[in-house]
């Protein structure tokens, strides 16, 4: 009886620690639960990569881990998932597109010099594209104004015949797309007047940004570098300064601005190892081009393949639902229990609670991070856990049918059922392992949850529900079979 | 009390239902409903607007899924859904780097909890695209609540990935519960617990994909994971069968095996009941409070409880019988 009487104080502390863990530790919410943003980037191979390593994934998650430190989201996180996949968490995030913006694209930042002879291409590129910003500048004043659209100024057959030069001609979309689409087309012909980058973001230390002094409505984006960086541009400047050729500044293969270098540079360059990027910012973009420049540019191009983004009240909607449908649940099945068994239905009832219990100490313990379909492997393992208990007293009441004591029926109902109990739940494990460790997201969560709650069940049912039903026997009072089974179920002691 | 565990009077409770004979029609219901199944399954495939054995959701294909709470004080204003899919027919979304831009017009609106909560189906959207879907609805079916909104958005490749990663998963787990099984029993246990596996899992699937051809029903990620919990759930069902069969034989009984499996199916028939009568509580909680998330997956899971016991009792205990010479 002693041994009984340790393994119940041995319980008992359990479930005290468990609680007060509980108390202080508040369990991890997933962001179907609480409300945010999920992306899912994949990593590509390009150029020489034709396999992306652990090296390169690295690689990749460290510059985009600074970018996304300067989206200044709080308690966001970046989480390597399979071999080529990134998944990042913002909670609270109702707008992912800014997010989406600065992960997606490689920032190769590159400074290069204009190729002898290409001048006038140059300049009529150029014409096009300012007048192309131009317009689509004005476009969004006259969208947020409200003002009707106002074509002063706008030369269109020049914009048709640049269209169909560049091939643009007959796609239906709005004037808008195809404004930024002849852009896109103008500024990659533009790179075209270049010599290849004799600089590049690497050597890239820090940027900021500031508004321009004659144009508080236009950005410019600061950059300085290090001494490498800072002598190549020296270099750089120096070799065109006084002649008609440009400086050029491209970002993942677009021109986005140009610059002149006076001929006071002639003999050095432009040293000291900084420089600024005016390409007609707004103070979004801007600040934009800065997190990206600051994070520095991608080993390897990523493209978002999946975004989730749930509000917070939907979330709380979800945990009431799960909640209502948990605790009604073990309600009924607490109910069933009592009355299908009894005494030792009621002590099923506390060893599940405590179940319960320590279930969720071991997600805070862990700790496994709560969500929707965790929820539902944790119901589901209730099911699970019962079972266990329905099997031993099922034998229970076998033993005492045939005419056993009491005490040996108990004994003999636990060691009975033991081995289906065992084979069940380990079926049942290997189906949670497989799910884990070759399941993604949802699914692992799942498997996650019900997989602990079929080891504690084992737990649980084979030493919580026998010591308190053990305890419980210490008492004369109780040690009766009729708290086990009707008494017309019993043999008559004279047979 | 007397020690009354002698042999003759192990089984004071007589037969509660002899299995054995009525092993025919137990295996006419399984195969018919199997069969229906898999006409279920095949017709889905042939038809040209699935051309797969389950109609794919958008976890499987890709696509942008939006859900919008509306704001209901004191009440929606009326709402068509085809009035909000002209709005998104004609939209014209903003580009996003050098990519097509997704094709709008085949919109799939749906109005949930009596026009409470709006649910468009997409083609694969950027997060800004989908933010211009939200606004160019906005007018038309808001005004929103606050914080009640999810974008869903699911690039094909992914979709590939995760179609390819719970049939691994499913295969995997069958093969460990299989080797698990040949280890801990016998093949012949193994074999049949996959029988009865498969037959709960065929009927699962086949009732979904009738769903599928008349509701169109799609099945998500969380439908493979439903169907993952059925295996493990059966095989469990069926091993605490085959528990007290294999503890009958090696006790070394001279009776047929026909009456040993009808002795342990009786003795466990209680156990199975209740188990699967408990695990349904929680999941008709979750079918009725659960929410729409968790609808059809709680469902699904029932399904599977249910047809898990019926394999469990009836088809994998009978078709052991048939190992036994039939005049033994």
């Amino acid at each position: 009886m002693a041994r009984y009487q340790g393994w119940f104080a041995f319980v008992l502390a359990l479930a005290i620690a468990a609680g007060m863990f509980l108390l202080r530790t508040p369990l991890e919410l997933g962001l179907d639960l609480r409300g945010g943003s999920q992306l899912t980037v994949q990593v590509q191979p390009a150029g020489d990569i034709t396999r992306v390593g652990s090296e390169e994934m690295e690689a990749v998650k460290a510059v985009l881990e600074r970018r996304v430190n300067g989206l200044g989201v709080a308690e966001s996180t970046l989480q390597t998932v399979g071999d080529t996949q990134l998944v990042l968490q913002l909670p609270g995030e109702q707008d992912p597109t800014r997010a989406a913006r600065v992960l997606g694209s490689t920032a190769m930042l590159e400074f290069r010099a204009q190729k002898p002879g290409a001048e006038g291409d140059l300049r009529s590129l150029r014409q096009l594209r300012s007048q192309v910003r131009a317009i689509l500048r004005l476009r969004e004043d006259q969208a947020r104004s409200g003002d009707p659209d106002n074509n002063d100024g706008i030369d269109f057959d020049q914009l048709a015949e640049a269209q169909k030069l560049f091939g643009l001609d007959g796609e239906s979309t709005s004037e808008t797309d195809q404004l930024q689409q002849l852009l896109e087309k103008v500024n990659g012909e533009i790179v075209q007047q270049f010599e290849p980058a004799a600089l590049t973001g690497k050597d890239l230390v820090t940027a900021g940004r500031q508004p321009l002094q004659n144009n508080p409505n236009s950005w410019e984006v600061t950059l300085s570098f290090n001494s490498d960086g800072a002598e190549a541009f020296a270099e750089l400047t120096k070799s065109i300064a006084g002649t008609d050729r440009l400086l050029g500044i491209v970002l993942d293969g677009q021109a986005i601005s140009e610059a002149s270098v006076g001929p006071q540079f002639q003999a050095a360059g432009i040293s000291g190892g900084s420089a600024s990027i005016s390409g007609n910012f707004t103070a979004e973009e801007a600040r934009e081009l800065e997190v990206q420049l600051r994070g520095g540019s991608l080993p390897l191009p990523v493209e978002i393949i999946e975004v989730r983004t749930i509000g917070p009240t939907l979330g709380a909607e979800n945990i009431r639902r799960s909640l209502v449908a948990a605790l009604s649940g073990l309600a009924f099945v607490a109910v069933f229990m009592v009355v299908a068994y009894r005494l030792p239905g009621a002590v099923a009832v506390v060893a599940l609670s405590l179940y319960a219990l320590f279930n969720l100490a071991m997600y805070a313990l862990i700790p496994v991070t709560l969500t929707l379909p965790g929820i539902a492997g944790f119901i589901l393992s209730i099911g699970m856990a019962v079972d266990a208990n329905v099997l031993i007293f099922e034998r229970i009441k076998d033993e005492l049918r045939r005419g056993n004591t009491l005490i040996r029926s108990i004994d003999t109902g636990f060691s009975e059922a033991f081995s289906s109990i065992v084979d069940g739940h380990l079926t049942t494990l290997i189906s949670c392992a497989a799910l884990f460790f070759l399941g993604t997201g949802l699914v692992k969560g799942f498997a996650a949850t019900l997989g602990i709650g079929v080891l504690l069940s084992l737990f649980t049912a084979l030493t919580c529900t026998r010591t308190l039903l053990r305890f419980l026997m210490g008492y004369s009072g109780l040690r009766s079979p009729n708290n086990f089974l009707p008494n017309s179920q019993l043999p008559t002691p004279s047979a | 009390m007397v020690d009354a565990s002698s042999p003759a009077t192990a089984d004071v409770r007589q037969l509660r239902w002899s299995l054995s004979s009525m092993r025919q029609r137990v295996w006419l219901i399984s195969a018919a409903v199997v069969v229906v199944s898999l006409i279920g399954l095949v017709s889905s495939w042939l038809d040209p607007t699935i051309r797969a054995p389950l109609r794919p959701g958008l976890d499987f294909t890709g696509g942008t899924q939006i859900q919008l709470e509306r704001q209901c004080d004191p009440a929606c204003a009326d709402l068509k859904a085809i009035a909000v899919s002209n709005v998104i027919r004609e939209l014209a979304l903003p580009k996003e780097g050098n990519a097509p831009l997704p094709q709008l017009n085949a919109p799939r609106v749906q109005l949930l909890d009596a026009g409470q909560s709006l649910l468009l189906r997409l083609p694969t959207l950027s997060a800004a695209q989908g933010q211009a879907v939200i606004q160019a609805v906005e007018p038309v079916a808001g005004p929103f609540k606050d914080g009640g909104q999810s974008v869903d958005t699911i690039g094909p490749s992914l979709g590939r990935q995760l179609l390819q990663s719970s049939l691994v998963s499913l295969l995997v787990a069958f093969a460990g519960i299989a080797v698990y099984i040949s280890f801990r029993y016998d093949r012949r246990y193994a074999f049949l617990a996959l029988v009865a596996l498969a037959h709960d899992v065929v009927i699962v699937c086949g009732i979904f994909a009738w769903l599928g051809l008349f509701f169109q029903l799609e099945v998500d990620s969380l439908f493979a994971v439903a169907l993952l919990t059925i295996a493990g759930y059966s095989v469990n069902d069926t091993v605490v069968v085959f528990d007290r069969i294999r503890e009958r034989t090696q006790q070394g009984s001279d009776l047929p095996l026909k009456l040993q499996v009808d002795q342990a199916v009786s003795a466990t028939l209680t156990r199975t009941l209740y188990t699967s009568g408990t695990t349904l509580m929680p999941l008709l909680a979750l079918v009725f409070f659960g929410g729409s998330t968790l609808y059809w997956f709680a469902i699904a899971l029932a399904l599977g409880v249910v047809v898990g016991s019926w394999s469990s009792i009836a088809l994998a205990p009978s078709l052991l019988t048939l190992w036994q010479p039939q005049g033994d």
